[in-house]
């Protein structure tokens, strides 16, 4: 279960201020897939980077499985980070590099997991989001869009996160590879069990979703939390 | 347990392994920065090379000059020149004075045919028979025709109707000293055979040097006769040179009995307690003997000579702190810009569960890969440059002023301080610079260090780079 209280987050340029996320709440349960939609600007991407711990909020509290994550140190900062939370970036963000399966070994890396066991564990994941072999020990730049984001949330499912946080994943993608990527994330959501946030300026996409929340200048708009069996 | 401390060493292994791969990631930067690092190491090994050549050599020459200061009677040199002998009375004077640690004091003398039976072991040659003439001592008549060996010098003689011919036989030279090591002239005294005497004896025994004992057929225990008196052989020497091989080292007492010149004294050698001293003392001691003395000391040409060797010295240490700063604002510089390079990737790092502490160490892989690969093409050049640059560094400077030094030398030139200085004029120049597996070391620690600190403010910037960024738009 997640859950966000008061979540206030502001900005100072100089004289300005900009509150980018200003006084959201709102409850995910386990294992739902909820999108976020808005505006440019709406404060998509901060939330969702409050909700990784890539940031810390102004005020409130984001509690996850009953855990206040916003009072933790920095050292359980990034245990959080590595164990609990798996990020999809819009721009994929892959380490240039390194091969698709050291990419998705990395984070095992972080997190201690001997190195049999990563190297087992990366290519399972690459094969369940449809990798050749051949293509496994290609580097980034040596792959499509669309293979690179498959990587990416390979790696974002390495560690078993319990919530991934995903930012416009498919942005950077053409209809049909944005549609089939988001099906690959809601199938190993529902086969690991796993919370997923999505931003999304697609709302044939957003649609699909069991939630979808709509940002409006850092606020919830009203009644965009929708149930769904 | 063990488990536990495998994975932490391979993950170390997986942050060092990244981080020497990320030094390539960039072939034509890698090239670039290992050249220009290269250059810099290069010319750092090179200027900690002429350096320690050019240190070396300064000590040298500071220790070849000595800490002395010589004294001999006023307008005497050796045995050219007049005056009076100088006193025990007044050296005792020389011997109080502060930073002077020992005098050695010397009586030297003559042997003629008249009062030895001793031959001298140097033939006369052309240079000898210069002196017949005017000498007036140690010359022997002889009742007509040619001298054997060598020219003679005929001259004319008023008194007589015949002709008298005056043959020049090299008399042997005796040294009545306090010292007997450090007496032997133009050279290092070795003991051969036998042993020394102490500096107050006043027994009548010699050290022959080896020449003049092979010539008359002296061993240890042997004797001879000199003024009158028989003399034991007491040791043979080795003074490196025919000169002074054939010399006769006495105690300065015996000397001085034996030669009616009790207390008299015609040279000696003050040292000093360390080579700063030798100034001062040279003044005082000048002040202590008035106008009776001349005291002279090696260390003013000395400085002269080390003078240009200390401005190559300074130069290089310069250049090799100029060097290796310029090497590590490279790999600083570098290492920045590198990390500005990579801050979303950094900031993936961070997202994805990395400390700060991993990737720091990752980057100095990084930096340290660059600069070791740097240093190896740098010790390459600082190899092969060492030695010229070196001899660039002191050929340059020194040949200005060895000319004008040459002459000061010249001029001040004397028997005992100037002993084996001209010498010493030469190995200026003679200074080779070589790069021993030390200065590799230094250079290999130098880089390491040079490394850490390039990738210490670098790993500030990643310190600070915000995971959020990523969310960031390029
Ligand atoms: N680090 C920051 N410093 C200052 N202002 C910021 C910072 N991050 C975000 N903002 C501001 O907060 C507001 C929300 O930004 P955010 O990136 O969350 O929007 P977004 O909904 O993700 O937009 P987009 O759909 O274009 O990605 C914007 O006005 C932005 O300028
Ligand atoms: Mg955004």
């Amino acid at each position: 279960m997640l859950q966000v209280t008061n979540l206030k987050r502001s900005f100072k340029s100089g004289d300005t201020t900009v509150t980018a996320v200003n006084d959201i709440s709102f409850t995910v349960p386990n294992g739902q897939f909820a999108s976020i939609v808005g505006r440019s600007g709406s404060g998509k991407s901060t939330l969702l980077s409050l909700l990784g711990a890539l940031d810390k909020p102004t005020s409130g509290s984001i509690s996850v499985d009953g855990k206040d994550i916003t009072k933790l140190h920095d050292h359980a900062l990034i245990a959080y980070r590595c164990e609990k939370i798996g990020f999809i970036f819009q721009g994929y963000n892959l380490v240039p590099n390194l091969t698709a399966v050291e990419n998705v070994m990395l984070p095992m890396e972080f997190a201690g997991l001997a190195k049999a066991q990563r190297l087992e564990r990366a290519l399972s994941l690459l094969k369940q989001v449809g990798f050749s072999d051949d293509q496994m020990d290609r580097k980034p730049g040596k792959l499509s869009g669309g293979q690179q984001q498959r990587v990416a949330i390979a790696r974002a499912l390495a560690n078993k996160p319990k919530l991934i946080l995903a930012d416009e994943p498919t942005g950077n993608l053409d209809s049909t590879t944005g549609k089939m990527i988001f099906d690959l994330l809601h199938d190993l959501a529902r086969s690991e069990n796993t919370t997923i946030i999505a931003v999304t300026h697609d709302l044939e996409i957003a649609g699909k979703t069991d939630t979808t929340f709509r940002l409006d200048d850092g606020k919830l708009a009203k009644g965009s939390q929708k149930g769904k069996a | 347990m063990m488990a536990a401390t495998l994975i932490k060493k391979e993950l170390i292994m997986n942050v060092l392994t990244r981080g020497i791969r990320n030094a390539f990631r960039n072939v034509i930067r890698t090239f670039s920065l290992v050249v220009i690092l290269g250059l810099s190491v290069g010319l750092s090994l090179a200027m900690l090379v002429a350096y320690q050549a050019v240190g070396k050599k300064i000590d040298s020459v500071k220790s070849s000059v000595g800490n002395t200061v010589s004294v001999s009677p006023a307008g005497v040199r050796g045995f050219e020149g007049g005056g009076n002998a100088l006193t025990e009375t007044q050296l005792m004077s020389v011997s109080k004075l502060a930073h002077v640690s020992s005098v050695t004091e010397t009586l030297s003398d003559r042997l003629t045919t008249s009062n030895t039976n001793l031959v001298s072991a140097v033939e006369a040659g052309s240079l000898g028979q210069r002196n017949a003439g005017n000498s007036g001592q140690s010359f022997s008549f002889q009742g007509g025709g040619m001298p054997p060996g060598g020219a003679g010098d005929t001259i004319g003689n008023s008194n007589s109707t015949g002709t008298v011919t005056r043959t020049f036989t090299p008399p042997v030279t005796v040294v009545g000293t306090t010292n007997p090591s450090a007496s032997a002239q133009g050279g290092t005294f070795t003991l051969k055979s036998g042993k020394t005497f102490a500096s107050d004896s006043s027994d009548n025994v010699a050290l022959l040097g080896t020449s003049l004992a092979a010539k008359n057929n002296l061993t240890v225990g042997s004797t001879f006769t000199a003024y009158g008196t028989t003399i034991t052989v007491a040791g043979i020497f080795d003074s490196g040179s025919t000169f002074g091989n054939n010399q006769l080292i006495m105690p300065l007492k015996t000397v001085q009995t034996l030669s009616a010149q009790a207390g008299a004294i015609t040279s000696a050698t003050v040292n000093v307690d360390s080579i700063t001293n030798v100034e001062s003392v040279t003044t005082a001691a000048k002040k202590a003997l008035g106008t009776a003395a001349d005291v002279t000391n090696a260390a003013a040409q000395a400085e002269t000579t080390i003078a240009p060797l200390e401005n190559i010295q300074t130069i290089s240490l310069y250049s090799l702190i100029g060097a290796v700063a310029a090497g590590a604002i490279i790999i600083l510089l570098t290492m920045i810009m590198i990390v500005r390079e990579r801050r979303r990737e950094i900031g993936v790092l961070k997202a994805i569960g990395a400390s700060n502490l991993k990737i720091m160490y990752q980057f100095m892989a990084e930096a340290i890969t660059l600069t070791l690969l740097g240093s190896v093409v740098g010790i390459v050049i600082g190899v092969v440059a060492g030695n010229p640059i070196t001899k660039l560094l002191v050929n340059n400077s020194t040949n200005s002023t060895t000319t004008q030094m040459g002459m000061r030398a010249g001029r001040s030139f004397e028997r005992g301080a100037g002993r084996g200085f001209g010498g010493l004029q030469n190995s200026v120049t003679n200074i080779h610079g070589a790069v021993g597996w030390s200065i590799i070391l230094y250079g290999l620690a130098a880089a390491i260090i040079i490394a850490l600190v390039g990738s210490a403010l670098a790993s500030f910037f990643i310190a600070k780079i915000r995971p959020a960024e990523v969310m960031r738009a390029e």
